[in-house]
């Protein structure tokens, strides 16, 4: 009875704080990290049109990631932010050109759960930044069943993930250092050929342990996107008292947060704040918008339980694994939540019980038809020359692919490897998609992202070029880019009056043009010149 | 021309001391300008004092003749700890020498002038920011002998992690709080002259309006621990003495001997050997050194790991900046193209020094002809006897005394049996501050 009523006094609370947070985090994200005042003096500067700089990718067919799919446009970046993606775009003279004729472009990929050997090459490990195996041990699939006597016992995965209560001590001094921010600005290694083996694969932004950081090239500054953005909350059949022990901190966190709401609205001098003193700084985080819960689950129950934990406290949880999460798709989709999925990991069915389990092909289509957010990291997050090729993320695209073969839309699937990520790790406001305004983070392959025999043939980060297949030694030899065949020139014009041309005839024309009749004025433009060549 | 006025210059010294020695060798490299051919070359006092091509000798002055020599300069390795320890520990050291691991018995000294080498930067041990290296000839019975100068450059190592990062923040912001410090000193300092002058003045008119409001100022001066009349008394008596004493110039108080490297290294009195490994590295210190633009340093690198330096060879270029280096050819990371990244330095506008591959009596033999081989490999022949003589001078801080053959500076030479950077040429002879310290030279 009580336990309805507060939540129904909650749930209108939450609602609205969910609704306001996005706002604060996108304005705390924007800065990239650095001291405002320093970042505004150094935007101002740029912004003088003089110094602007400009980037274009001309003619491909424009992916944009939002769903809509442009024939031969034009993406045309100002200071690394998309200015314009269109028919007709005017592109300043002296902006530097990638021509993606019979190319596709799409938003650069965003890489979940990545080892930081993307951002800092091998020779990086020292330091408290977080291994390989933080990721690594979190995809084994469904718990592993020990047999104890007749009965088995589920086993969960050992982790030390906030919210296990065996260490009570710990808990406090990592209250105290949450605040302690990614090294990554200090340890970014822009020249380090695993970035280009990731930019090489199209992704442009990984996640580096707790933080989002942007796969730049030859500069190390601004590259990170966000931190903390995710909070590992535990949850797993097998420890039941871990389950138990969540439960209390988030009702506990909640009581706190009513509390403190209570007390604003009273506004009373007099009365003293309430106490912070035992809320579990994780839980307050979560449930406050500043970060988001992230389970770590794949076999139903767990998955049920999350989803209705989730309600209770309302909030969309994330679910890492979410291997049966295709039985309870429609309790998760209800949830909110967003699932991290490899479709091409594998986890048997539990033989115990007559009901479906097990992975599925259909995962990804089934939780997406029923609203949940999919997002698609591979078995093995790293990258590298020897071993798991194939089934790291040099091959991210081809895992989104199996999840297509299971029903999933492509668009779903673009999805998974850009906007989703990159809304679970706070950054969407910046990456993801191309939109006008946000980051220019590019990719022009030469056919379907999800195909696998599609190769990316540049990629832009930030509006500028820094992967070009047939410059670097990794991938040029292997089905080399096909020459364009040279438009039909004349012979007679010679090449310093073309150039002195062009742009004072699209400084003329082009910005005359109205958005709607671009189509026509292209085409008849294109008429004219055909006429032209004819005529000589 | 040139022989008139050599003529001119000969007298003098001729009738002064009679250490006066003069050298006719085929060719002489000056590194300055170029090569000489039949060259001359006139020693006088520990300094070379004449210098030119076919150059008339007055009658008296003794002349060496070896028309089958080469003269140059006397070699100058910048970065060695031959004949001494090397041990990885790190360290936040600034103000240290490395003056107790010299030991001028070691027989490696004499054999590094028998090759050529007739200075040295001697660099302080371990990682992190281990200290400052000594300038030395290998040539002295004891350190003060062999010791040029005690502070060449302050060695820093940054990697890019936020540990070497902080630590080189943290050295730049104690002098600003060392700065803050003197400030305000200072500004007390100001005030008590003034209150002194104030003082002085009514002294002279109204000794009883003194007393009485004497104390009160003292007070709040002095908030932490009130003080008694008499006392006070004394301590005033005291202060003026002491101010007598110091005169009336303001002294700020001495800096912290961790602080003082730094603070010397904002005001450009000494130099900073930034010792990165990688690409990245160069990065992260620029970006330390964002506020810092009053210091002054060079890189050195090791060529030895996976060598990625190419990718920002055109910005240390831009920059001018002297990188220390060994002449080492490289393959780029994940294949097989081979690089010549010192000669990609030169070209893209930095200044190189370069020290033997292997820091050891047997690098030292084999540092000509490695050289040799990045020239025949696309180094230009200047640049690459520079490296080994003039700007490795230059990184010491010496190159108004020594690293190559100008009329005014020391006469540390050395004489081949052919061209230097060719395996086969052999030392003939070394010169240092003027006498012959090796070779069968009468």
């Amino acid at each position: 009875m009580s336990d309805r009523i507060r939540r129904a006094l909650f749930l209108p609370f939450s609602a609205l704080l969910l609704a306001l947070v996005p706002g604060l985090s996108a304005q705390e994200g924007g800065e990239g990290g650095g001291p405002p005042p320093e970042e505004g003096a150094e935007e101002t500067k740029p912004d003088d049109e003089k110094e602007a700089k400009y980037f274009a990718i001309v003619g491909g067919d424009v992916h944009t990631g939002t769903g809509a799919v442009l024939r031969g446009a034009t993406v045309l970046a100002r200071n690394g932010k998309v200015k314009e993606i269109g028919y007709g775009v005017f592109v300043p003279p002296g902006a530097e050109t990638v021509d993606a004729t019979g190319l596709r472009v799409y938003p650069g990929l965003v890489a979940l759960g990545a080892t930081t050997r993307l951002s800092q090459g091998l020779g990086a490990a020292e330091g408290p930044e977080l291994g390989e195996d933080e990721f690594e041990h979190s995809h084994e699939g469904l718990p592993e069943i020990r047999w104890d006597g007749l009965l088995p016992v589920p086993v969960a995965p050992e982790s030390h993930v906030v919210g296990d209560d065996e260490h009570p001590e710990l808990q406090v001094e990592e209250e105290g250092g949450d605040e302690e921010k990614s090294e990554i600005e200090d340890t970014f290694d822009p020249f380090n050929s695993f970035l280009v083996l990731a930019l090489a694969t199209g992704i442009t932004t990984a996640q580096q342990s707790t933080a989002a950081v942007k796969l730049k090239r030859y500069e190390i500054d601004g590259v990170l996107l966000s931190d903390r953005n995710l909070a590992s909350v535990t949850w797993g059949l097998a420890n039941p008292t871990g389950i138990q022990s969540t439960r209390k901190k988030f009702a506990k966190a909640a009581e706190y947060l009513r509390e403190l709401r209570a007390w604003r609205a009273r506004g009373d001098k007099n009365e003293k704040e309430p106490s912070r003193r035992g809320v579990d700084t994780t839980a307050l985080k979560v449930l406050s918008g500043e970060a988001q819960a992230l389970f770590r689950v794949n076999s139903r129950e767990e998955l049920l339980g999350v989803a209705r934990f989730a309600q209770e406290h309302g909030f969309r949880p994330v679910i890492e694994g979410c291997a049966e999460g295709w039985t309870v798709a429609d309790e998760l989709g209800r949830a909110g939540a967003t699932a991290i999925l490899t479709p091409r990991g594998r986890s048997p069915k539990d033989e115990r019980f007559v009901r479906p389990g097990g992975a599925s092909i259909e995962n990804a289509a089934k939780l997406h038809a029923a609203g949940v957010q999919v997002a698609v990291r591979p078995e093995s997050t790293t990258i590298d020359f020897v071993g798991t090729a194939g089934r790291d993320l040099i091959a991210l695209p081809v895992e989104a692919g199996f999840a297509v073969r299971g029903g999933l839309s492509e668009q779903a699937a673009l999805e998974a490897m850009t906007i989703v990520p990159a809304r679970i790790l706070g950054i969407a406001h910046r990456v993801g998609t191309l939109e006008p305004g946000k980051d220019c983070d590019a990719i022009v392959t030469d056919g379907d992202l999800l195909h696998y025999q599609t190769f990316v043939q540049y990629t832009v980060v930030d509006g500028k070029l820094v992967y070009d297949k047939e410059q670097e030694i990794y991938f040029a030899h292997i089905r080399p880019r096909p020459k364009k065949p040279e438009p039909p020139k004349t012979e007679e014009a010679a090449p310093g009056e073309e150039k002195a041309e062009t742009p004072a005839e699209e400084g003329a024309e082009e910005p005359a043009k109205d958005a709607e009749g671009d189509d026509e004025a292209e085409e008849k433009a294109k008429d004219e010149k055909q006429d032209d060549a004819k005529d000589e | 021309m040139l022989a008139l006025l050599l003529s001119g210059l000969l007298l003098a010294p001729a009738s002064g001391g009679g250490d006066l020695v003069a050298i006719r060798v085929k060719r002489a490299e000056t590194v300055a300008s170029g090569p000489l051919e039949h060259a001359l070359i006139l020693v006088e006092g520990g300094k070379i004092v004449a210098l030119g091509e076919d150059l008339p000798v007055e009658r008296g002055i003794p002349v060496l003749d070896r028309p089958d020599w080469v003269v140059t300069p006397g070699l100058v390795n910048a970065h060695t700890r031959v004949a001494g320890e090397r041990s990885p520990a790190r360290l936040f050291e600034p103000q240290s020498r490395p003056t107790f691991d010299v030991d001028p018995r070691h027989e490696a000294w004499e054999e590094l002038l028998e090759l050529g080498v007739t200075t040295l930067g001697f660099y302080p041990d371990g990682s992190g920011i281990p200290g400052q290296a000594l300038v030395l000839h290998p040539h002295g019975k004891t350190l003060a002998e062999m010791l040029v100068a005690d502070s060449a450059y302050l060695k820093i190592q940054l990697q890019a992690s936020a540990s070497s990062k902080k630590a080189l923040r943290e050295a730049f912001a104690k002098v600003d709080e060392y700065n803050e410090k003197v400030a305000k000193e200072r500004e007390k300092w100001e005030k008590e002259q003034e209150k002194k002058k104030k003082s002085s003045s009514k002294s002279s008119s109204k000794k009883d309006e003194e007393k009485k409001d004497d104390p009160k100022a003292e007070e709040k001066k002095d908030t932490l621990a009130p003080v008694s009349q008499e006392e006070e008394e004394k301590k005033d008596d005291k202060k003026e003495a002491d101010d007598k004493k110091a005169g009336d110039a303001f002294v700020p108080p001495a800096p912290d001997e961790k602080v003082k490297p730094f603070l010397d290294l904002r005001a450009k009195s000494l130099t900073a050997m930034m010792s990165i490994r990688k690409a990245a590295d160069y990065l992260h210190l620029l970006d330390v050194l964002k506020k810092e633009k009053d210091v002054q340093f060079f890189l050195q690198f090791p060529l030895s790991d996976d060598g990625d330096l190419y990718e920002v060879a055109t910005k240390i270029g831009e920059k001018g900046l002297t990188v220390v280096t060994v002449p080492e050819i490289t393959l780029q990371v994940n294949s097989l193209r081979e690089r010549n990244i010192p000669a990609e330095l030169v070209r893209a506008g930095a200044k190189l020094v370069l020290t033997p591959r292997f820091d050891t009596l047997r690098g030292h033999e084999d540092w000509r002809a490695d050289v040799g081989r990045l020239v025949g490999q696309g180094l230009a022949r200047e640049a690459a006897l520079a490296a080994i003589t003039l700007e490795a001078a230059r990184a010491l801080g010496r190159a108004d005394e020594i690293g190559s053959l100008e009329v005014g500076k020391r006469a540390d030479l050395v004489f081949w049996s052919g061209d230097p950077l060719e395996p086969s040429s052999k030392v003939e002879a070394v010169m240092l501050g003027g006498e012959f310290v090796v070779g069968d030279v009468p």
